[in-house]
């Protein structure tokens, strides 16, 4: 009886196939894009300002997702993010009423940010309990603080706010580009260019073999949440530049679309060695465009169940191509 | 491997496929205008040359519509009412926003709007005005607040913003009395002990009219028994507290607020202390009809004229309802339509509109009906006839104030 042989895969074929698969997020973004130019010509809108729009829209959930790729490589979850996005801005916005010290909020914003983060990275030290499970907790925490600080300082307007002309100057799209390349750059560096991010990596995708060999996770933990957020306090300072006000809806849809814009960028939620800086930028932007296109295409009162049913679909699919890469029989190089 | 990559490229294929058939089944909604008439400064209205409301001929005149709510009963009666009879009696096209949760939503949906060629807007979504006059003024798209109202610092700061049509909507002192009409009405009905349902305090209009029930009640809190001190300490308060509150002959036996799927016990304790009525500022119909209906409670609210509300009345035991109707929304349609038309209401100092609409009261099937069965036929309240009397050249800000306030009871 003849054996049948199998080939292994040539190093070259190998390397041809993941960066093909590796590239289907960056040609899904540019069918997107282009799709939405269509759209928006065909209708006879006005393309610049959609653009515009999708940007203002978009940086600020890639920015805070780009944040959250170091605790997602990690294995780990973070629902908090929205929430502590709404309460860093809201004590921002509280100390500039009190001050009237631009620095002085921007200060506060990063710390409080930080700060929140890593209150659930030594919470889940402290207890050992998983890092997502204090997460949750603080995402109710949060929002209660946050809430009540609203509607008691809000009064009759519903929510609080800082005067428009503060950071009206600030919010200009070269502004917000430069942040964002900014703030990418110094997570690309940190990710690929460190042993940061090669142990994260390791620790994402095995555990206990990267804590056998001596990585401390309790450390790369802290240094994911720290970075989470930096990621965080640059997304509370953008939505104030947005718009100056905070009330207890804002920022409330980050915590889920950090998700889909991870996987929409090509990432494994599970983390590990196949994780990228760049699938929340990607991811990101290729969310909100796939909704502004659903929104154009389909009007009307249903448009928006449609429109969810659809991106759902668009998720699912997202996570069935990007999984074939996981189904090799390769080990990640 | 390779016939998964083929897969995955045919997926993405398909993917793009499907937008592009989509593309092909949307609206083929018509390109903006070319001369916009929202480029023309409220400032110049003779310069837009159009003394009569727009003929259903033509591009139609485009408004976008911010909404925070797109189920309630009341959000989609006023948006049958703009679709379905505003509509079909005027050209104009609606074109409306999904479910508004915070101001940066808001923001970028009057820029969407601007970006669609749309010449105004109208507001139901409350998260950040002062921000969304901002950004119409920014884009040249005229604004207006449907249904709610500014307050007054806001309403002083914007007032005299070309772009800023104005407001119509119950205004806080409406709010108050609103609440006091009610707390008088089981007063005088000889009800001594009161259950009350303070639905989202400290959202503003709820503190109003909660402060109104009480002084409605003959009720004073905290030793006070004005408006504004009883509005002041319920904010500081963040709720009623039960031990702060004195009437005579009236006793408050329960008191609880929030949403109605976490406050089953509080109703429940409401029940046992088995009331004469459960007074409620908002929410009540929506939460609690069944289980005060099973418990034979009557019960009153500020809502609005919907086929739910119609049924406790008729068939259960909601007894006084103070609420807003679908064609409410009429008016402030008209002031825009004049505005986009260059014929902006001004008051004599050239402010924005600002007019308090009352709630309507119905205590009893037939007058519900009347509001409600009526008001949604093809002869609302604000029919295409009574709105045509504030469209055009030579109506002042008297005639739409007296539109606005006349009695539609």
């Amino acid at each position: 009886m003849a054996k049948t042989k199998i080939a292994a895969p040539s190093a070259a074929s190998y390397r041809r196939r993941q960066m093909l698969i590796t590239l289907l997020p960056l040609l899904a973004l540019g069918v997107l894009f282009a799709a939405l130019c269509a759209v928006v010509s065909t209708k006879g809108y006005r393309l610049d300002m959609y653009l515009e729009i999708i940007f203002n829209e978009g940086v600020v959930l890639a920015i805070v997702a780009t944040g959250a790729i170091f605790i997602y490589t990690l294995g780990s979850f973070d629902i908090s993010l929205g929430a502590s996005t709404l309460f860093s801005a809201a004590l921002g916005v509280q100390t500039y009423n009190a001050t009237g010290s631009l620095p002085l909020m921007i200060l506060v914003i990063f710390a409080v940010a930080i700060g929140c983060s890593l209150l659930s990275s030594v919470l889940a030290s402290v207890f050992h309990i998983p890092v997502f499970v204090t997460t949750v907790a603080m995402m109710s925490v949060l929002s209660a603080i946050a809430a009540q600080i609203i509607t008691t300082y809000g009064g009759a307007l519903g929510g609080i706010s800082i005067p428009g002309e503060v950071v009206k100057p600030l919010d200009k799209p070269w502004i917000k580009i430069v942040i964002l390349i900014a703030f990418a750059a110094l997570c690309v560096f940190i990710f690929n260019f460190t042993k940061i991010g090669r142990r994260q990596k390791f620790l994402g995708g095995n555990p206990v073999c990267a804590q056998l060999t001596g990585i401390d996770l309790n450390k790369y933990a802290i240094i994911a949440f720290v970075m989470a957020g930096l990621g965080v306090g640059i997304g509370a300072f953008l939505t104030l530049v947005y718009t100056p006000s905070v009330n207890t809806g804002t920022a409330s849809s980050i915590g889920m679309n950090i998700i889909v814009a991870i996987v929409f960028g090509g990432m494994p939620i599970s983390g590990g060695a196949r994780s990228r800086i760049y699938a929340a930028l990607v991811g990101g932007f290729s969310y909100i465009l796939l909704n502004n296109i659903l929104m154009l295409l389909i009007e009307g009162n249903a448009g928006y169940g449609i429109s969810q049913i659809i991106s759902a679909v668009f998720f699912l699919a997202v996570v069935y191509v990007t999984g074939i890469n996981y189904r090799t029989q390769t080990l990640p190089r | 491997m390779r016939k998964s990559i083929k897969k995955a490229l045919a997926m993405l294929a398909a993917s793009a496929l499907t937008l592009t058939m989509l593309a092909g089944c949307g609206s083929t909604a018509s390109a903006p205008a070319a001369s916009s008439p929202a480029s023309t400064p409220a400032s110049a209205p003779a310069e837009a040359g159009q003394d009569e409301p727009a003929a259903p001929s033509g591009d139609p005149v485009k408004i976008g519509v911010l909404v925070a709510d797109v189920s309630g009963e009341e959000a989609l009666g006023f948006r049958s009412y703009y679709e379905n009879y505003i509509a079909s009696n005027y050209n104009v096209q609606l074109l409306y926003t999904d479910q508004l949760e915070d101001a940066a939503g808001e923001r970028a949906a009057i820029e969407k709007f601007a970006a669609q060629g749309a010449q105004a807007i109208i507001s139901f979504s409350s998260s950040d005005r002062a921000m969304q006059i901002e950004t119409c003024a920014d884009n040249e798209l005229y604004y207006a607040v449907a249904s709610g109202m500014l307050d007054d610092a806001q309403y002083e700061q914007y007032k005299s913003n070309p772009w800023f049509v104005g407001q119509v909507g119950p205004s806080m002192d409406t709010e108050f009395e609103a609440g006091k009409a009610m707390g008088e009405y089981f007063k005088q009905k000889g009800a001594t002990k009161i259950a009350m349902y303070g639905a989202f305090i400290p959202n503003p209009m709820h503190v109003y009219r909660a402060a109104g029930v009480l002084v409605g009640l003959g009720a004073t809190y905290g030793g006070a028994s004005d408006k504004d001190a009883i509005v002041g300490q319920i904010f500081g308060d963040q709720g009623i507290d039960v031990s702060k509150v004195t009437a005579d002959g009236v006793e408050l036996v329960a008191y609880f607020q929030g949403f109605g799927d976490t406050t089953t016990d509080e109703l429940n304790a409401a029940i046992q202390a088995a009331p004469d009525a459960f007074l409620s500022v908002g929410m009540a119909t929506t939460f609690f009809t069944q289980q005060l209906n099973t418990a034979g409670i009557e019960f009153s609210d500020i809502d609005s004229f919907t086929s739910g509300n119609a049924e406790a009345m008729a068939n259960g035991k909601l007894v006084y309802l103070a609420g807003k109707y679908s064609s409410s929304v009429g008016p402030i349609f008209a002031a825009v339509l004049d505005a986009v038309n260059g014929n902006a209401i001004r008051d004599a100092e050239g402010n924005a509109l600002s007019v308090s609409q009352s709630y309507l009261v119905a205590t009893d099937s037939a007058t519900f009906d009347k509001y409600f069965t009526a008001d949604k036929g093809d002869s609302p309240i604000f029919s295409k006839d009574v709105l045509d009397t504030v469209i055009g050249a030579d109506v002042s800000y008297d005639d739409f104030v007296a539109l606005v306030e006349a009695d539609r009871s």
